[in-house]
Parts: structure tokens; sequence; C-alpha cells
């Protein structure tokens, strides 16, 4: 393999590459970047058997097709610092990858490719069209309620669903839920859904360098696919019953406050302070006009503080992990926040954009 | 701390339950008394008079050995309400003088008095003065150890036991600790013991002229551990308010029970009682354990995590009841079952999204109606309220 390469367009595919390479893996060929040459193009592979992505460079030189293995890391660092605007790969014998740009040169080990895992080609066959930008949009508003500890097989994944033109997503990790839906232009298709690993849905964000572009989708039985101009990505699915959502989204309620977001968000986080880990709950009082906010710990005190809202229905209280509702209202997109709920034991439901959705579970202080 | 009055209290009661008994049984003073279960039904003893005790009988003693030792023995059944009423008393008495309350038993206390000075007097003033406040308060005897550290303070409660009020400064630690055999450092059992004495250690003395690196080498952290404590070297405080990790009730069988519906139903009494208990001290658990030996002494835990922590009698025996399902059958001479993961009822509860309800309608009705009952136990006593199934042999039609 020889070829000569844009210094920068090597260096962020590196980057992007090495997001997904585990730095300790069981197989030792998985900590390696495949590089594929062929007609004027490279290509990088890299997958930790979850997540596949393979990203292709345009515009190179290759004066010898080949493929060779290099370690990610060291690669990505090493090409990272080098100076210059192209970068020489040249295999040297039988095991070195020769990298040189500038002045500075380097000479890295290679292993066999056949070690390497067979990546799959995205197959265009009744791919799925969307917006790039929508695509990226759906995954930040949600891949944030997903579970993170251990032991929710099903939640630690985004719930991927295409139906009636519309791209629906969904997380939940059984005390909040977040859901968002886009509509998709043109036919989707039979209706389709996957649960998709949170980390590779965030990969599958990464490579959107465009948010204009038109992305294919492609879902078969065991991954979700996703292809750009200049990168394809596979996730390998969860294998689990996602929770029936629908059931827990309140539709009828008889409270509901409007507040301003951000003066919220203010306030959560000045009363949260005063909670603790294990008694992690700031209590939301409403009343005409007025939203009171109160926090309080055994070991740390306590503390209010009060503002104007909107609120209709009875008097009444409610409280709820103040992180929740502060991860929630940074992805708030607009100035006024909605909450929707019934009693204060049954789930509050935020609004926080169009076609999107938090619902959080509050927290019992007595019974 | 500069060698002065040393801070630390243990107040210890003699032979607690039995001289609860004496004091409601003036005319048994003299005789050798016991509390614990029939002999008949394989009791053991919980609890001896020093009058008892002279014949060799001591507490966890099979009560038929305890008979065969000592004829007249007048063995009287245990009434924990009652010495949970005097603990409760000698408690306050306790917290009345300082904070810093660590009770380990009913009948057994640490207290730290540092601080305390200015408004009760030293140490051995306030020992004293607790001693008095416990005799005339509740017409019982308490042994009193005060020294710089809980081991010392402990072992001192006992160097004069019954009526015991040692005091041990720092700077005679040495002295006391020396002559004692290693069976006095908490930490050391009979195996340890065995082990040390075959490497020629009996006495504390010599445990503590040992190298600490040998200990170590021989018993790893327990080595340091017992080696510190031979030393005098004890960095444990005096905390109140230990948390109670876990309650729990188990009985052996007079006669081994093999009866599925006889086991549930002392299962279904075990969990009332712990979950009065729970009600009462303001806690919910959230892990259910049943154990189960057999005749043989085989012993089986079987355990189960609950959704939402509980303090409802009928919730955690409906789960004690699939886990007794898990059991093998067989004759069993006990069973037991035990709350784990409490909590404070005022905790702050998440609420799941698709597990159960918090608190499901039927058990808030059951909270309400539980609340009700606990007063009128409280009032008349455990057997007040029952549950029907339970009242067939009771005579009540």
């Amino acid at each position: 393999m020889k070829l000569l390469c844009d210094h920068q367009r090597l260096r962020e595919g590196l980057a992007l590459v090495n997001g997904i390479i585990p730095n300790k893996a069981t197989r030792q060929a998985l900590e390696n970047v495949n590089l594929v040459a062929k007609d004027g193009t490279l290509e990088l592979v890299g997958t930790d058997l979850e997540v596949a992505l393979r990203l292709s460079i345009e515009d190179v030189k290759v004066g010898e097709p080949g493929t060779v293995l290099v370690p990610g890391r060291v690669t990505a660092d090493f090409v990272r610092d080098l100076v210059g605007d192209t970068v020489s790969l040249e295999t040297s014998g039988e095991n070195k990858l020769i990298v040189s740009s500038g002045s500075g040169r380097g000479e890295l080990p290679t292993s066999d490719p056949d070690e390497f895992p067979v990546v799959a080609r995205f197959e265009e066959k009744g791919a799925l069209s969307v917006q790039g930008g929508t695509f990226q949009k759906l995954v930040a508003r949600t891949a944030f309620a997903s579970a993170k500890e251990q032991g929710r097989y099903a939640m630690h994944g985004i719930l991927v669903m295409v139906e009636d033109e519309t791209l629906r997503m969904v997380a939940t990790d059984g005390r909040r839920l977040a859901v968002s839906s886009a509509p998709i232009v043109g036919d989707g298709g039979p209706p389709r859904r996957a649960i998709v690993p949170t980390k590779a849905m965030q990969a599958f964000q990464r490579v959107i360098t465009d948010p204009l572009e038109q992305v294919q989708l492609q879902f078969t039985d065991s991954q979700l696919g996703l292809r750009t101009k200049r990168a394809e990505v596979f996730a390998r699915l969860i294998d689990g019953e996602f929770p029936r959502y629908t059931a827990v989204v309140p539709t009828e309620t008889s409270h509901l406050l409007e507040a301003d977001a951000e003066q919220l968000a203010r306030h959560l986080k000045l009363v949260s302070n005063v909670t603790t880990t294990d008694a992690r709950a700031v209590r939301l009082s409403l009343s005409t006009g007025r939203l009171e906010l109160f926090g309080r710990s055994a070991a740390a005190g306590q503390a209010s503080a009060q503002m104007d809202a909107d609120f209709k229905g009875d008097d009444c209280d409610i409280a709820f992990n103040p992180d929740f509702l502060m991860e929630g209202l940074r992805n708030c997109e607009s100035d006024v926040v909605r909450l929707e709920f019934n009693d204060r034991t049954s789930p509050g439901k935020f609004t926080l954009g169009e076609n999107y959705v938090y619902v959080v579970m509050p927290i019992t202080v007595d019974i | 701390m500069a060698a002065g009055i040393p801070t630390i209290l243990h107040v210890d009661m003699d032979a607690f339950y039995a001289s609860v008994e004496l004091r409601d049984r003036p005319h048994l003073a003299g005789r050798p008394v016991c509390v614990g279960g029939e002999a008949s039904r394989r009791g053991v003893i919980s609890a001896a008079s020093y009058e008892a005790r002279r014949f060799g009988v001591h507490s966890a003693m099979s009560t038929a050995r305890a008979q065969s030792l000592c004829p007249d023995l007048v063995l009287l059944p245990a009434d924990f309400e009652k010495y949970t009423a005097v603990s409760r008393q000698i408690m306050g008495i306790f917290t009345s003088y300082t904070p810093l309350v660590e009770p380990l038993s009913l009948d057994e206390a640490f207290l730290d008095v540092a601080g305390c000075e200015r408004l009760h007097g030293d140490a051995v003033t306030i020992g004293r003065a607790i001693k008095a406040d416990i005799l005339s308060e509740t017409g019982m005897v308490a042994s009193i150890g005060i020294a710089p550290t809980k081991f010392v303070a402990k072992l001192a409660s006992d160097l004069e036991k019954p009526d015991g009020f040692v005091v041990i400064t720092a700077d005679r630690v040495r002295e006391v600790l020396d002559p004692l055999p290693v069976s006095k450092i908490f930490g050391v059992g009979d195996r340890t013991a065995k082990r040390l004495a075959a490497l020629g250690v009996e006495r504390i003395e010599q445990l503590a002229s040992r190298g600490r690196d040998e200990v170590l080498h021989e018993f790893g952290a327990t080595g340091a551990w017992i080696h510190d404590l031979a030393h005098g070297i004890d960095p444990r405080r005096v905390t109140p308010g230990r948390q109670e990790k876990s309650h729990g009730m188990e009985r052996t069988f007079p006669e081994d029970v093999s009866d599925r519906g006889e086991l549930r139903k002392l299962l279904y009494e075990f969990c009332d009682s712990v979950a009065f208990t729970l009600r009462e001290r303001g806690l919910r658990g959230r892990t259910v354990t049943i154990k189960a030996r057999y005749w043989n002494f085989r012993t089986v835990t079987r355990s189960h995590t609950l959704s939402q922590p509980t303090s409802l009698g009928p919730r955690l025996f409906a789960t004690a009841r699939d886990l007794l399902e898990r059991v093998p059958q067989g004759p069993l001479r006990l069973l037991g079952v035990q709350v784990g993961a409490l909590e404070d009822v005022r905790a702050p509860r998440q609420a799941e999204l698709f597990g159960e309800p918090l608190l499901a309608p039927e058990d808030e009705r059951a909270t309400k109606a539980q609340a009700g009952m606990d007063a009128l136990r409280k009032k008349y006593g455990k057997a007040m309220v029952k549950p029907a199934s339970a009242m067939r042999d009771d005579g009540v039609s």
C-alpha cells in the first residue's frame, strides 16, 4: 500500500473511527483501524463488534492499492501531531507502515488484515432517506434519558421507529422518558422499529457532518445501518422488549404549569444544592400565578425559591429528582416549558419543544 | 488526649432479663432464676441470675442441660415487651447525660461523655450518677466500665461484675490488659484463640509483645485488629443512632415441623411481627430473606428484593410465602424471616414508570388500616389484633 492523503481529512477521519475502537478489546485485532486503499479513496474501518464504522476519504493519490491493520490509538495520535498538508502512507516489508508528513516520520507496526472482522456494505435496496439534521436532533433530544446503570437491558438503547411518514425516537431509564418525532419526506415504506444502543446512536450522530445532507437508513433484523456521503455505520440491535411507553405518557391531566424554562432551571439548580444523593428531591409547590421550589436534606439544610408562572388547577405539590428536570430543561427548545400532571404520584409530562415530550416520574416523600 | 479521666463508658445491666423478672417477683429473690424456653420445647437459656450461674448455668445453654446442672432452677418465659420497656427507660437515662449513646443491645451501651464535664461533671461522676439513676428508676443494677477506648471500657465493665464500677485510666491500660487471656479481645474467638495458643500466645501481654508483621502475616486483617487491641489501641468512636440494617424474627420449634400450612401460618406471624416493629421504628425494608433449618441442621436461605420497600406484614408475607415454596420439603427445626435494606419511611422514593406503582390503592388502604390496628396493639398488646385465620385455635367464634 502506498498513498498520499490530505492531512486534515485523515486526522478527522482517524479521530472519528477512534471513537469506536475499544481501548482494551478481547480480540487484539479490534484495537486496530483497518486501512483500505483503492481507486482514489482510502477507507478507515473500525469496530467494537457492537458498532462498525467505515469512513471514506476521497481525492487520495493511491500509488499502490492495499490493506493494512494499524493500532488505532497510536496512529490517530501520531497523525494528529504531524505537521504538513499531506501525509504519505507506505507499507514497508511485512509488518511496517511508514507514516510521514513534513519533516516527521513514523514507523507503525501492522498486522494481518485477515484478523479483522468483516464489516458489511450498506445495502441500498429498501433504504429510507432522512435529513441528517433531523436524525441528529432526535438523537440529541432523547439519548440523555436512556439507562446508564447495568441491568436495564432494553433501556440501554434508543427505540427508533418509522411509521406513517414519521421518524420517532424514544429513550427511557425507567424513571423518565423522552419521546420525539419528526416528519420524513416521501414514502417511509412499511413500519419499522429497532432498539439501537445509545452509544451507537451517538456515533451515528457524529458521522453526520452536514445537517442538510440526506442520509440513508437501513433496518435489518440484527442491524441498523446509516449511510452518509462519506461514511457507513452499522449498529447491532438490542434484542429485547422495549417498555410499552405510550401507556405512561399522560393524555388527560388536571394540572397545567407554564413557566420560563431558563428561570426554572436556575431555581432548580439553586435549590438542589441542599439536597443529597440519598434525598435527591425538589418539591414544586404550585398555586395560581406562582411556583415555589423547596429542597431539604438532613445533612445539608434547606432552601427555597419562588417565581411567577401560569398555573391551572387546584393548588398542589409534586416533587422530582432535580437532575432529571435540569437535564430535560437543558434540551428545552422553547422559552416556556409546559408541565402537565394529575397528582403527586403520577407522571409529569413536560413539553420541551414541538413533537418533543419528556415524562418524569415524581418522587414521593412520606406516605 | 492527656492522661486524665477517660471519657468512654460501657454500661452493662447485670443478668438483665433475669433481673427484670426478679424485680417483679420479689418472692424469688435468692433462688436460681432463669429466663428461657422450656426443655420440652428444646428451649435455650436467655439469661441466668447470679444464683443460677453458681450452678454453671449460663445463657445460650440448652434448658435441659441447665436443669440437669441445677434441678431447683426457676424457669420463667421471656417477656420481651417488658424488657424493651425497661431498656427504653435505661437508654433515656443515658441520653439525659450525653447525646453520644451507642446501644449494643437492650441492656448494653457505649457512652462518650467528652464535653459534658461542665454540665454533669467528669466521667466518674456521671458513671456514678447513671448507676444510681438506673437503680432508683428501674430497681436494677448495672455494671459500668470507664476507659479511654471502647474495647477497654467493655473489659472494665466486666471485671467486677455484678455491681461493678471500674475506671481504667490510660496509664493503667497496659497493666489491666497484660494478664488477661487473649479470648477477652473482641474478635478472638475459639478458633483464633487456639491458633494463638499453638504459637505460644495465651495472654494479651504475649500477643502485644509479638511483632506486628508476624501477627499480620499469620492472621491477615484480623491480625492487625487484634494486635492493635492487645496494645489498647481502638480507634472506634461512639456512634449514636447506629442504623439498623435488618430486622427479623426466627423460632426453633419444640418439634420438627414439615407441614407447609403450619409453616406458612408461622411465617405470617413472623412477618406481621417484624412489620409491626419496622413501623414502630419508622423503617421500611426492601429485601426479604427466609431461613429454614432442617432437622439435621442443614440451613438454607432464600432471598428476594422487592421493587419498593414496605413495612406492611401482608406484603412481606406474600414474598416470604413464595420464598418458602423454593425451600425443599422436609422437617424443619427452625424457620425465620428477615427484612433488610432498611430505610427511613421519610426517605424520598423515586417512582418507576413501568414498574409497580409505589403504593397500590390496596396498599394505601392497608397502610391506613394498619395505623389504626397498630394503635390498638400498642394499647392492649400484640394479641389484640390478629388475622381471622390465626384466630381459629383461640376459641374466638
